[in-house]
């Protein structure tokens, strides 16, 4: 009972402090700032709780009825999803100022989309990974249509809400499939059953369409379809928590269901996610290639990146599923990094929105400029960036499990994605960018700690990938099979 | 087997008897009550004291003409007033109207007075059904092609819905302190004590009130009011159809009656009084016909005395009075049970 | 399932009631149909729109979503109550905990002004 509690200490406080932070919100004296300072310490206290608990309780224990484990794989994404949130939060501090928004509901809702992500990254039960799921999933499609006046924003949340609702229902079709095929919930149990004899056709359905429904949170081509609208519409904030919080949650379920509960029948599964992966890689460049706005091309761009993830899913083993878990670490800063200077940008009165709006950046705005460089460097995967390592070991993981032509679609796409990715670069510093005043400045500092705070960790995993992969490495094991 | 069916078959027919001609009854009460209290006659001429006025209007409205107005939803437009009928009746199921005091028929024993005598999820039964209710409304008002009736059949809606949740709530307390969703064990729990009436008085005046609401009766008939909306969401029926309407609205006022006896006046027991055999029987039904005879009798008075809610104010009382004041009386009960209150 | 007969027994009679009623009443129906008749009841002038053409306050929307929140909150309290007795302290803890969220929730709807008509 009190081991219960104790496990699931992390997640409790910070969907009690998003509770107040929700009624702080409503306070006739509006101090946002202070509202979003508190979450900033709500997280951290998260943190802070996570590291402890993580030490006290035994990490191959199941709690709550066998719903929840606190073992490394855990620990590692829920310390990832806090750091997402926390720079998320960094970045809404000044967006959400200059829009003149009420802060409340919406850092209670990133708050308790974290909740939502912690549950998922702990979830060893079908039932408690669906709910933490429907939790994310509910508080971001809100999060998507926070500028309720905005018609872009508006239709980014009702194209995200009804496609999202759908793919609910398609993932809640496969559970209850798995279900009834295999006579449980528990990912333990589960594998135990398939690995009994060949699945049967139930089994085989519901696992298809549990793939589909995993793909479409991480917005793996074919399912796709409603990133770009999504990411353009949506507040720039919320586009980075969704493309790098969720995404790697939802990451997190997909490691856990099929290289854990559904790993006995992996050949079943293995070359759809294998197709998956190739298309995802293949369309997310291609596409982003047209992109003259940056937010869709970076949405198409962070498409991309679900395939080189799914690459390394493919690849299976310790070392593809660490491969996953450094890569979603890379990703996320760098994402959150290139995102986080479209929206400076913004703030600093260019538009930030089209491509030639960067133009002549290097010369009025330099370390922004060289900025934007080392992220869209990173996310390229050029040395010595962390984009690299995490390509690298993923590209590794693999070729050792003998997946070659999957790598080189990887490697020849992602020679592709460097031709829109130096287009931004070659219009900030080859483009003079006459006709556009510099605006004057406007006060970023939150936004410019977080940026900060992502370029030292993209340097610091580019240059020593060490004390990253071993955190990656330690959280192996994802499910001690019977 | 067939015993059994049989004495299910004779509550069955006591229970529909009772129900329809409680309609017919319950109309004239209400006219001659609307009289009495505005100090005139009311109907007198079809019977003596008019007494037979029901039936007439009845035969009247058979053979009415049955108008299918323009630019209506047929189906739904036909199928509303069915659905209207259908939940009002099948509400009733569960209710014991009696007690069997030990009879027997056929070597089988009565039980308590009430059909689905077996069912386990009694009151979840009940309220599953009656919130159903609602689409007879909905759809009538929806299909009509009317915006008179558009706007009664919005109304209604919300209206109950705002006003099923406190209720819920309220029967919430009634079971916590029975701890059985089966209404014949809710009034055997009361028969030793105190009726659920005086310990939960918070949760019976929230019931109280939100029957009045639930029955889209005066002070809450916001979704049929003369006076704006001319009849509501049933002023495109005519003839069957509309009668059908209104004798849903009385069977919901005879079942949210027996329901307030069943849950917090104790159903068809008297304290101190016990009674075997046929006599006990006819005695247990006679009390709670009597109880019941007095809510509905409550339902006429309310009418003819008090004025009608604005909307908003409807909407403040549902949301911000009765559903914190149920919570109250959940919590306080949850709280007596727990320190082993006997009497609650 | 012996014990769903009578329910099933008087579904059929509830349904039949109504259906019996109104078929009676459209044998012995008066007809005399006239289109002006047939128009929808409004006030004498011929209607310019539909009902369905008209917009409605979007507060019945807002009533139904609150009503869903608190109803499933209502209805898991349902196998709580019943099972109240057997989960002592434990129960009585967990519904504060349960209901203490949904208080917040309804601070916050009375706060946002969405329990509030016009």
């Amino acid at each position: 009972m009190l081991a219960d509690i104790l496990a699931v200490l992390p997640e409790t406080a910070l969907a009690l402090m998003g509770m107040v932070v929700l009624i702080l919100g409503l306070a006739k004296v509006r101090n946002h700032l202070a509202v979003a300072v508190l979450t900033l310490g709500s997280l951290l206290l998260a943190g802070v709780l996570l590291s402890h608990v993580g030490r006290a309780v035994d990490p191959g224990e199941h709690f709550m009825f066998g719903m929840f484990v606190l073992d490394r794989f855990a620990i590692y994404f829920k310390a990832l999803l806090l750091a997402c949130s926390f720079l998320t939060v960094l970045l809404s501090i000044d967006y959400l100022m200059r829009h003149d928004a009420r802060p409340g509901e919406y850092l209670a809702l990133v708050m308790l989309a974290t909740v939502g992500m912690m549950t998922m990254a702990s979830g060893v039960h079908l039932a408690a990974i669906y709910v933490g799921l429907e939790l994310m999933a509910l508080s971001t499609y809100v999060l998507a249509g926070y500028f309720r006046r905005q018609v872009k924003s508006h239709e980014a949340a009702a194209k995200y809400f009804v496609l999202g609702a759908l793919s609910s229902g398609i993932l809640l079709y496969g559970l209850s499939l798995l279900y009834g095929a295999t006579g449980t919930l528990e990912l333990q149990a589960i594998a135990g059953r398939l690995a009994q004899g060949p699945p049967s056709a139930a089994a085989l359905a519901g696992i298809g369409l549990l793939a589909c429904g995993f793909l479409f949170k991480v917005a793996a081509v074919p399912f796709h379809m409603w990133t770009p609208d999504v990411y353009e519409g949506a507040p720039t904030p919320i586009t980075t928590f969704m493309s790098v919080g969720p995404k790697a949650a939802a990451f997190a379920i997909f490691l856990r269901v099929f290289d854990g509960g559904l790993a006995p029948v992996a050949e079943s599964w293995r070359p759809l996610v294998w197709g998956a992966a190739a298309l995802t890689m293949v369309w997310g460049n291609i596409a982003a290639l047209t992109q003259d706005n940056v937010k869709r091309m970076l949405a198409y761009s962070s498409i991309a990146h679900a395939g080189y993830a799914l690459v390394g899913l493919v690849a299976g083993g310790d070392a593809g599923v660490q491969s996953v878990l450094l890569y979603m670490l890379v990703y996320t800063v760098t994402n959150v990094g290139a995102f986080g200077l479209v929206i400076l940008l913004e703030s600093r009165g260019y538009a930030g929105q089209t491509v030639q709006d960067f133009a002549g950046l290097a010369r009025k705005q330099p370390v922004a400029a060289f900025g934007m460089l080392l992220f869209l460097l990173s996310l390229g995967g050029i040395p010595p960036t962390a984009g690299f390592m995490g390509k690298l070991y993923v590209f590794a993981a693999a070729i050792r499990s003998g997946y070659v032509w999957l790598v080189v679609i990887a490697v020849l796409m992602s020679a592709v994605s460097l031709y829109y990715y130096l287009r931004i670069v070659l219009q900030m510093y080859l483009r003079d960018g006459e006709g556009v005043e510099p605006a004057p400045m406007v006060s970023a500092v939150w936004t410019e700690r977080a940026l900060w705070a992502c370029a030292v960790a993209v340097l610091l995993i580019g240059l020593w990938p060490g004390p990253f992969a071993a955190a990656a490495a330690a959280g192996l094991g994802i499910m001690p099979l019977p | 087997m067939g015993a059994e069916l049989i004495v299910i078959a004779g509550k069955l027919i006591v229970l529909a008897t009772l129900l329809l001609t409680a309609v017919p009854v319950m109309v004239w009460v209400e006219r001659r009550g609307a009289a009495f209290i505005q100090d005139r006659l009311g109907p007198n001429r079809v019977g003596p004291w008019g007494i037979i006025q029901p039936i007439a209007d009845s035969v009247k409205l058979l053979f009415k003409e049955d108008l299918t107005p323009a630019g209506v939803n047929r189906w739904l437009y036909f199928l509303a007033p069915m659905i209207s009928v259908f939940i009002a009746m099948l509400t009733f199921i569960v209710v014991p109207f009696g007690d069997g005091c030990g009879v027997t028929i056929l070597g089988q024993p009565l039980g308590s007075l009430m059909v689905a005598s077996e069912l386990e999820v009694g009151v979840l039964y009940l309220l599953a059904i009656s919130s159903l209710g609602v689409y007879g409304i909905v759809l009538a008002g929806w299909s009509s092609n009317n915006k008179y009736s558009l706007l009664g059949g919005l109304r209604a809606s919300a209206q109950l819905i705002s006003y099923e949740l406190s209720m819920a709530l309220a029967v919430l307390g009634v079971i916590l302190a029975t701890g059985s969703l089966r209404l014949d064990e809710v009034v055997a729990a009361q028969s030793g004590k105190l009726w659920n009436a005086v310990p939960q008085f918070l949760g019976f005046v929230v019931f109280v009130v939100a029957a009045f609401a639930e029955t889209n009766r005066l002070p809450f008939d916001l979704a049929e009011a003369e006076t704006e909306l001319v009849a509501g969401y049933h002023v495109e029926y005519s003839s069957m159809k509309f009668a059908a309407f209104m004798m849903s609205e009385y069977m919901n006022m005879v079942t949210v009656s027996a329901l307030l006896v069943t849950l917090f006046l104790g159903g068809s027991t008297l304290p101190g009084v016990h009674l075997e055999g046929w006599l006990g029987l006819v005695v247990s039904l006679a009390v709670f016909l009597g109880k019941v005879a007095f809510f509905m009798w409550l339902f006429v008075w309310v009418r003819w005395s008090l004025p009608r809610f604005r909307y908003d104010q409807l909407m403040r009382l549902g949301w911000k009075g009765l559903l914190p004041l149920a919570t109250v009386n959940l919590v306080l009960v949850a709280v007596g049970v727990a320190r082993g209150w006997t009497w609650i | 399932m012996t014990e769903y007969i009578p329910v099933f027994l008087f579904t059929v009679v509830a349904l039949l009631f109504p259906v019996v009623t109104v078929g009676i009443a459209w044998l012995i129906r008066a007809g005399k149909h006239d289109p002006v008749k047939l128009e929808p009841y409004e006030c004498g002038i011929e209607a310019t729109t539909f009902a369905h053409d008209n917009r409605f306050s979007i507060r019945y929307y807002l009533i139904a979503v609150l009503f869903v929140v608190f109803d499933v909150e209502t209805v898991f309290l349902y196998p709580w109550a019943v099972a109240y007795r057997k989960l002592a302290l434990f129960g009585l803890v967990e519904m504060f905990i349960f209901l203490a969220i949904l208080i917040v929730g309804y601070i916050y709807a009375w706060k946002r002004k969405a329990l509030q008509w016009a």
